[in-house]
């Protein structure tokens, strides 16, 4: 649907850059990463937005729903009531248009992806932004506690009104004081905020680097100890070759050496072990598989079809008593997916089924070798009409 | 006492009966155990004299086939005595059943472990195939899963072996969420590919961890199954409008399957595809589907010990091995995870809000 309505969309899809390769992913539905089209949204550290996705997802203006349109996507209104894709096409492709909940006026442009379940914690995520981003003043930028706390208060009072639509107006008009006042010091808080950021990528960074060394430093470790070991085992060879010394003796001596070292080197490489991640728990099940190893699928663990040359299928038998299935006028037995062949090796099959089982062993005439059967080549077997 | 007796209360001596598991329409489960060697059983303990006609069909179904079927993913009927005036049927004793670890939210399915169960179910079904018999209740409910993983097809009480050429059956099988649309339409020539289509069902309730196509009602299931795979045409399934309960459900355009099953790969929906063909003499049959691609392809069916499988309740001291099969794991492949129900998919962080907390900090003590 999202494709073939692109064309609706005139030129904000061209606009979107690379968004074929987006588009497809959108088809599906799933939690979806997009936000080509409709901006806005709540973002994660990496700048993408995850959508909100159920099955019990209905259109509440058209009431089409997931089980009818699979690819069905809600968005969200600036007055934060939801609607799908192809509501906002037919009712703001031409324009500024009321929204059929609240009569607000709506642009398409300004519908977002929805991200929580609930529209109220979404309304809130998106005013708490908005407040963050210019009420950043920090404790030092306050002469004591006390009017760091009235400070933080006041905020909070703002948000509180912006969320729950009490005051907008006047609210406004606080935040836009509050603005042409503190300029500078907003600005000047904004930079030390970028500058903390960029801080921290480089931390992660750093962090990065030092994984990957320790991992290199590892993987030099167990090459070392493996020529080790392998340089042992040619010295035992040697001095067994030249001294005349008792051989068991020998080997205990170059042995216990080779223990020491290992212990040694276990002790040095323990003070830096691999980092313990979450991943430990994820390592269970890898673990396991070393235990057990998984096998390569085998199609039938018995030979039972190995015997099909015990006979030939014809393409057809004299059996008056399927006369009514090879004749279905209809076809009802051949939708059905009756098939007389079925029938057929059912009865060829019974009447092969126990020619190589051996005789029972009390039996006075016990044979050592089958039935010279299979010698004989495939037999065929003429359907009686039973 | 005349020999009947005697062999029947020499065989009533083996086994011994425990507490009550379940109870069923036509049977009540009890825990028991083989007197000799302690091993545990379940004893089936047939209803009788409820039934005009004597004994109950399911239970004679019951007993008919699984005598006669020994496979390593066939639930095993050990011995059959009487007690009294009930039938008692000796079984082998299976820990959970597939539905159970369907319903497990805690369980996490890598694409393996599905690989696993649809190689031996479908290895049990080839069995019961190669045997000319028919299942027609297969369901995860029915299939029981042992203590080493192994997946074994229970519950006969619906089997019926192949019919001869213009013998009808019941079209009145299968549970409705699992039958194939020929039973749906009143079909009473039907084959093996009744059993492939609610293998199908069961393999896309695998990868889904939900039911496939949940109908209310039969004409519901028809619409749900059209509604997913698109209705058939005269060229998809030839004469099935001529079929005796055919009625029109209204058209439904084809969905690929990738639209539903995202992560699966392309040769787990072909499969899958060619289990659910609305011609049943098109179905794949459960030998090829065994020599299908995707159960060659990587990653190799999970080993049967190590697949996941619900926590024991009543044992604290689970085996650590079970507990580790729990683990969410992120490796190779896309692992599916059922979503618990009503929870927000993503977790709010105070770094999303601009890089500082919200949370006020209020600290009273220094004014």
């Amino acid at each position: 649907m999202a494709q073939r309505n692109g064309w609706l969309r005139g030129t904000i899809i061209r606009k979107s850059g690379p968004s074929t390769a987006t588009n497809t992913r959108t088809n599906t539905p799933q939690v979806q990463n997009t936000g080509t089209i409709y901006g806005g949204g709540v973002k994660d550290p990496s700048g993408r937005t995850t959508e909100y996705f159920s099955m019990d997802d209905v259109c509440p203006v058209c009431k089409s729903d997931r089980y009818l349109n699979p690819k069905l996507r809600l968005l969200v209104s600036a007055c934060y009531h939801k609607m799908c894709e192809s509501c906002i096409d037919r009712l703001y492709t031409l324009g500024p248009a009321p929204c059929p909940m609240c009569g607000k006026i709506l642009r398409k442009l300004a519908f977002t992806p929805q991200t929580f379940e609930d529209l109220g914690v979404e309304k809130e995520v998106a005013v708490r932004r908005r407040i963050a981003k210019e009420f950043n003043k920090r404790r030092e930028d306050f002469p004591d506690l006390r009017s760091y706390n009235d400070y933080l208060e006041m905020v909070e009072d703002i948000t509180f009104n912006l969320i729950n639509d009490i005051d907008v107006p006047e609210t406004e008009e606080r935040i836009a004081q509050y603005r042409r006042e503190n300029a500078a010091i907003i600005e000047l808080n904004q930079k030390r905020e970028e500058e903390y950021a960029r801080y921290l990528q480089e931390q992660e960074e750093m962090e990065r680097q030092e994984r990957e060394l320790r991992a290199q430093e590892l993987r030099r470790l167990e090459e070392e100890e493996r020529e080790e070991r392998e340089k042992g085992k040619q010295a035992i060879i040697d001095k067994l070759e030249t001294s005349d010394k008792d051989a068991v003796r020998l080997v205990a001596k170059s042995r216990l050496e080779a223990q020491r070292r290992a212990s040694a080197r276990a002790s040095s490489s323990s003070g830096f072990g691999m980092p313990h991640s979450s991943a430990s728990l994820l390592r269970s099940r890898a673990a396991q598989s070393t235990v057990v190893p998984d096998v390569p699928h085998v199609p039938l663990q018995d030979n039972w079809y190995a015997y099909d040359d015990m006979y030939k299928m014809r393409e057809s038998y004299h059996d008056p008593v399927s006369d009514a299935v090879r004749r279905d006028r209809d076809g009802i037995m051949r939708a059905g997916g009756y098939m007389v062949e079925q029938a057929w090796e059912r009865a060829l099959r019974f009447a092969v089924a126990g020619l190589e089982i051996m005789p029972l062993s009390d039996a006075p005439s016990a044979v050592a070798e089958p039935m010279a059967i299979d010698s004989e080549g495939p037999v065929d077997v003429a359907m009686a009409a039973a | 006492m005349d020999a009947v007796e005697k062999a029947n209360a020499e065989r009533q001596r083996r086994w011994a009966k425990d507490q009550k598991i379940g109870e069923g329409t036509y049977a009540v489960v009890y825990k028991g155990r083989e007197i000799a060697t302690g091993r545990k059983v379940a004893i089936k303990k047939i209803k009788v004299g409820q039934f005009k006609d004597g004994l109950d069909m399911s239970a004679i179904r019951e007993v008919k086939f699984l005598r006669e079927l020994k496979h390593q993913n066939v639930i095993e009927l050990l011995d059959v005595f009487s007690s009294k005036k009930n039938l008692n049927l000796v079984l082998e004793f299976l820990d959970t059943d597939l539905e159970l670890v369907i319903k497990d939210r805690s369980l996490v399915f890598l694409p393996a472990d599905i690989k696993s169960w649809m190689a031996m179910t479908f290895r049990g079904l080839e069995f019961c195939h190669r045997n000319f018999i028919l299942h027609r209740d297969l369901k995860p409910n029915n299939l029981l899963i042992a203590a080493d993983g192994q997946l074994k097809i229970a519950d006969f009480g619906l089997a019926r072996d192949f019919a001869d050429p213009g013998y009808k059956m019941t079209c009145q099988v299968i549970t409705r969420w699992y039958r194939p649309p020929e039973l749906l339409f009143g079909c009473r020539y039907y084959s093996t590919a009744v059993d492939i289509w609610s293998v199908g069902c069961i393999f896309a309730e695998l990868m889904l961890r939900t039911p496939y196509l949940p109908g209310e009602s039969d004409m519901d299931q028809l619409k749900t199954i059209f509604r997913a795979l698109g209705t058939p045409t005269e060229e998809d399934w030839p004469g099935h409008t001529k079929l005796p309960d055919y009625v029109p459900v209204g058209q439904f355009p084809k969905t690929p399957l990738r639209d539903l099953f995202t992560a699966a790969s392309s040769d787990c929906l072909n499969l899958l595809s060619k289990c659910l063909i609305y011609d049943p003499r098109r179905r794949i049959s459960a030998k090829d589907a065994l020599n299908h691609p995707y159960f060659f392809a990587h990653p190799y069916p999970t080993h049967p010990s190590k697949l996941p499988k619900p926590a024991k309740k009543e044992e604290n001291n689970v085996p650590l091995e079970e507990v580790d099969g729990n683990v969410e794991f992120s490796g190779s492949g896309p692992g599916v995870k059922a979503n618990p129900p009503n929870k927000l998919k993503r977790k709010l962080s105070s770094e999303e809000l601009g890089g500082r907390p919200v949370a006020r900090r209020l600290d009273f003590t220094k004014s």
